[in-house]
């Protein structure tokens, strides 16, 4: 996903190389704040935590090949803290929790790490086209339209809003289960 | 064997292939600016915890914070002021003369020579991510973890 010489480069403090290592990974880091049901500024600015901490923890990189699951990992705890922290109104500091790479059971487990490197997104999408209703309308209208809230989609999908939410669980349960190795042919 | 993905790592893989949902130009333009905040060298100070003062409230307790880092150790008070931030500050022991703090946002720094009681403070930060830095006329710098103050 990023190579040892890009790294080694961004190590030495070549911002072309920084450049373009965001280029690459950014698509990654915003799809996993904005799966949060963030608004575009908190998303960004969940995203723009998920970028500081990988400068802060530059010089302990090792291993180019986890970079991505770290920032995808990152992205998404401060995506949840920035959620958690909108229920909860009060203007204080964010906890910090300890700042340890992913474990290698996680580095594999997220898609959207598979999507990014082959043609493992138009795979997820035959899945999905392949899907029954309404999970088929419901996934792909959730993905279509990132900032409908659920009363839109819901409208949209001609069910009562409060069925959105556990239609939607149900869906990705079915998704998972089919994406799942024990069930490729 | 691996977990299977949860939903919010399920969400984020289907919206990433669909590619309907662009990063906005912002966003990668502050992602490409981080990289100037690197400080290479520099001692990162973790969170500690800070020990329960007597006489109060617990409600207050949640805008001090501690640091940690190459036997430094930063105290910081936060305070909201009509929707900035202003911050108040303490390292002790005083890293000796010629010290500098540099407190960053990924917008502005603002340094301060600290006092002879190692005290220093700032106001009107926007609010969003700050690290506090100490610069020591002796030894490497120290730099609190990243850490994000909302509105």
């Amino acid at each position: 996903m990023i190579d040892r010489h890009t790294i080694d480069a961004v190590l030495d403090g070549d911002q072309a190389a920084w450049d373009a290592m965001v280029k690459r990974l950014s698509p990654l880091v915003w799809s996993a704040v904005r799966s949060y049901g963030l608004s575009p500024a908190d998303a960004a600015d969940a995203a723009q935590g998920a970028w500081l901490r990988l400068v802060e923890h530059l010089p302990g990189i090792r291993d180019p090949e986890r970079i991505g699951s770290w920032l995808f990992t990152t992205a998404r705890r401060e995506a949840s803290l920035l959620c958690r922290r909108n229920r909860d109104e009060r203007l204080v500091p964010d906890p910090v929790e300890p700042d340890g790479p992913p474990g290698p059971e996680q580095a594999h487990a997220d898609p959207a790490l598979a999507v990014l490197t082959a043609d493992e997104g138009r795979r997820l999408w035959l899945t999905v086209e392949s899907m029954n209703e309404p999970c088929r309308s419901l996934l792909r209208l959730m993905a279509q339209a990132p900032d409908a809230g659920v009363r839109q989609l819901a409208g949209r999908l001609g069910m009562p809003a409060g069925s959105y939410g556990p239609t939607r669980g149900r869906c990705l349960d079915r998704l998972r289960a089919m994406l799942a190795p024990e069930a490729a042919p | 064997m691996p977990h299977p993905p949860d939903d919010e790592a399920l969400i984020a893989a289907l919206r990433l292939a669909s590619g309907l949902d662009p990063v906005p130009e912002r966003v990668s333009a502050a992602a490409r600016a981080a990289f100037a905040l690197r400080l290479p060298g520099a001692a990162v100070a973790r969170p500690v915890a800070v020990p329960a003062p007597s006489g109060v409230r617990s409600a207050g307790r949640d805008r001090l914070l501690r640091f940690g880092a190459d036997g430094l150790v930063l105290d910081l008070e936060i305070e909201p002021s009509a929707g900035l931030v202003d911050l108040a500050g303490q390292i002790t022991p005083h890293p000796g003369a010629g010290a500098l703090v540099e407190v960053r946002t990924p917008r502005l720094t603002e340094s301060r020579d600290l006092s002879p009681a190692g005290r220093f403070a700032v106001t009107g930060l926007p609010p969003g991510w700050f690290s506090v830095v100490c610069h020591r006329p002796d030894g490497p710098p120290v730099a609190t973890v990243w850490t994000r103050i909302g509105p």
